[in-house]
């Protein structure tokens, strides 16, 4: 945090390159993470989107650190404001971890400790990093759980987790990554075990965090929609890559990459009601057993030959795809 | 009056907590022991004609998965009666028919994990004289058709199959049954987008090519008014609007409706639109001890005196279109 003696430049808070997280299991290699590339810069937030077995929240555990054997990073790189973090040892990853980039989960009640009460719980997470008393810790806790929007805070902090609510437990693990002025969140699925009134308050107050206080969010999530009112820029990943990317309105207008069309037009809310949806063939694939070249060509109905060969991922216009056959203006507005 | 196909006649669904130790022998003793049930349930009325889908929609703990349990004789309303083709189904406790099935959320906890998938959809056909054990293949095979899946899975075991084929098993299970109201349990919460979209697909298909009666409980809001001819929206209990789907989504008349329907995040959305996203204040209450007067009223934006202190009555404002807000016109 003192290093902060330079000018602010827009460097980005968080950059990521060709991350690649394994597991090694007995029936062969899964590349769960397979040379995934973003960055993050200070304030923005960005949705990591895609469907279960893609490879979303392996990407947020491999950022901090926390993929456990069989699984293993074996390439790539994540700068937290020009620190290298992939390779770093335990110590140094604890010293990171809560204090510069923070994580929050989906269930919030498997996060938080039931025999603590939240201002314990809060302030192991302030000792862990800095020498703090009581009594400054419980100021600096009670600030935190106001800002996310906690009424009656310095009271709360003697509740324990069972007393709040769905929503308000997950408000908590939200003030306490942010205790230490985090400058970058992981934010795994926090709102789809909450009610949408629920996970509308959340959203609204996640956007107002990053633009208040400038801290960066990747938001990982399965559902598009909730992606759509918070995140600046989209990242679509399918078998452990990233297939298309780029700010979140172009993306969703004009998708390029059959895959993002496709999970687009499923969407009932795209549809007129009543109507059959469109569907996606088939299933996603056993990262065991990944089709030779582009991932996706086997559901795809754009597929040729050229398809057997690995699409790269082409950059223009400030959007990414990794397609042979792009489309554009599917989906009209 | 002719009664509609499945009714519902002003249920009540009450759960008392256990006693204690303590408090079972001091009210042994004679003492009074304050005892506050749960309403989950709060005095529900509804008609579905034939053939129809109502959505039930409502955010955790409103009741709607209690009301469906009761609709699909699982639950014994505490008050009331859901009376399906004019025979209750339930008496004394006892579910009377194997008219209703249900549809649960999670495909991996509702199947059996020892059976094959074959035995899971022929048990109840076989003990209902359904269908007899020389045909029991062909039965199977029917079904699971029906449900989108190659007959030949008969002999595979339920851990075999990914989430969205399981719901198909399940769903072909409900439907070898035969049964004229399918009573369906957030049956797409669990499911991937585009595999939601494959079963989604599937109910419309069996909607139109079977004269079935779809009860559709369901969180989100977008899957519902998709599939559902009428919609009833529940909260704390009771229905708070009920009508056509077009009509509620379109018009809603509760402002727990409105307020619902804006904390949907758009998927599409004008750069300033997120300005005008106003997600609804505080917190559900407490099933125990739901507010005084409409139970909306805490939370509500233009709630007035009498808001905090009679209870709206759920009533007609427009065709087929009814809501209990004292301020709805």
């Amino acid at each position: 945090m003192t290093a902060a003696g330079k000018p602010i430049s827009e460097a980005p808070i968080l950059e990521v390159r060709d991350l690649a997280t394994h597991f090694f299991t007995r029936a062969g290699v899964v590349k769960a993470v397979d040379g995934v590339s973003f960055s993050l810069n200070r304030g923005e937030i960005i949705g990591l989107v895609g469907e279960s077995g893609s490879g979303k929240s392996v990407t947020g555990f491999s950022l901090i650190g926390l993929v456990d054997p069989p699984g293993r990073i074996v390439g790539g790189s994540v700068k937290l404001e020009g620190q290298e973090l992939v390779g770093l040892n335990d110590a140094g990853l604890r010293k990171v971890r809560g204090a510069r980039i923070a994580m929050v989960f989906q269930d919030p009640m498997v996060t938080l400790n039931p025999v603590l009460t939240i201002g314990q719980q809060m302030h192991l997470a302030l000792a862990a990093h800095e020498s703090i008393s009581k009594r400054a810790a419980r100021a600096r806790s009670a600030e935190a759980l106001t800002r996310v929007g906690i009424p009656d805070a310095p009271a709360r902090l003697d509740a324990y987790p069972h007393q709040f609510s769905g929503g308000m437990r997950q408000r908590v693990a939200i003030a306490i990554a942010l205790l230490h002025g985090t400058k970058a969140i992981i934010a795994d699925e926090p709102t789809t075990a909450l009610d949408v009134s629920i996970q509308a308050q959340i959203l609204s107050e996640m956007r107002e965090l990053a633009r208040e206080m400038g801290t960066a969010l990747v938001w990982i999530s399965h559902d598009l929609s909730t992606v759509s009112t918070l995140a600046s820029r989209i990242l679509v990943m399918y078998a452990g890559r990233i297939v298309e990317e780029g700010p979140t309105a172009q993306v969703l207008r004009s998708p390029r990459h059959p895959y993002t069309a496709g999970l687009l037009r499923s969407l009932p809310a795209m549809a007129k009601p009543g109507t059959d949806l469109e569907q996606i063939p088939g299933t996603t694939p056993s990262l065991l057993d990944l089709p030779e070249g582009c991932p996706f060509r086997p559901r795809c109905d754009r597929a040729s030959e050229l398809c057997a060969k690995d699409p790269p991922m082409t950059r223009a216009d400030d959007r990414g795809y990794r397609c042979h056959h792009t489309l554009e203006e599917m989906v009209s507005a | 009056m002719s009664e509609a196909f499945i009714s519902i006649n002003d249920v009540y669904k009450r759960f008392s907590p256990r006693l204690s130790m303590a408090d079972r022998i001091v009210s042994k003793l004679g003492a009074r022991v304050e005892t506050r049930p749960v309403r989950a349930v709060d005095g529900v009325t509804l008609m579905v004609e034939r053939g129809q889908t109502l959505g039930l929609v409502g955010e955790s703990g409103c009741g709607k998965s209690t009301l469906g349990r009761m609709i699909a004789g699982i639950l014994e309303p505490t008050g009331g009666q859901v009376r399906i083709d004019g025979k209750p189904v339930m008496q004394g406790g006892r579910k009377a028919d194997t008219r209703i099935q249900t549809i649960f959320q999670d495909p991996f906890a509702s199947l059996d994990p020892r059976m094959r998938v074959g035995d899971i959809i022929a048990e109840g056909p076989l003990a209902h004289g359904l269908a007899d054990k020389a045909g029991e293949r062909a039965y199977v095979a029917a079904y699971l058709e029906r449900a989108g899946l190659d007959p030949s899975f008969a002999d595979r075991f339920p851990h075999q199959f990914s989430g969205g084929q399981r719901q198909r098993i399940a769903i072909a299970r409900a439907l070898a049954m035969q049964p004229d109201v399918l009573v369906c349990d957030e049956p797409v919460a669990s499911l991937d987008v585009s595999i939601q979209a494959q079963i989604v697909n599937l109910f419309l298909k069996l909607r139109r090519e079977m004269s079935i009666t779809l009860i559709f409980i369901s969180h989100d809001l977008s899957v519902v008014r998709h599939v559902s001819d009428h919609v009833a929206i529940m909260y704390l209990g009771r229905i708070v609007e009920s009508g056509p789907t077009e009509k509620i989504y379109t018009d809603p008349k509760h402002p727990y409706t409105k307020g619902l329907l804006e904390s949907v995040p758009k998927l599409l959305v004008e750069d300033d639109a997120l300005v005008h996203f106003k997600p609804i204040m505080g917190e559900i209450p407490s099933p125990l001890a739901p507010p005084a007067g409409c139970h909306f009223n805490p939370r509500c934006p233009i709630a007035v005196e009498l808001c905090r202190s009679e209870d709206p009555r759920l009533r007609l404002i427009g065709p087929g279109h009814c809501a209990a807000c004292h301020l709805a016109e």
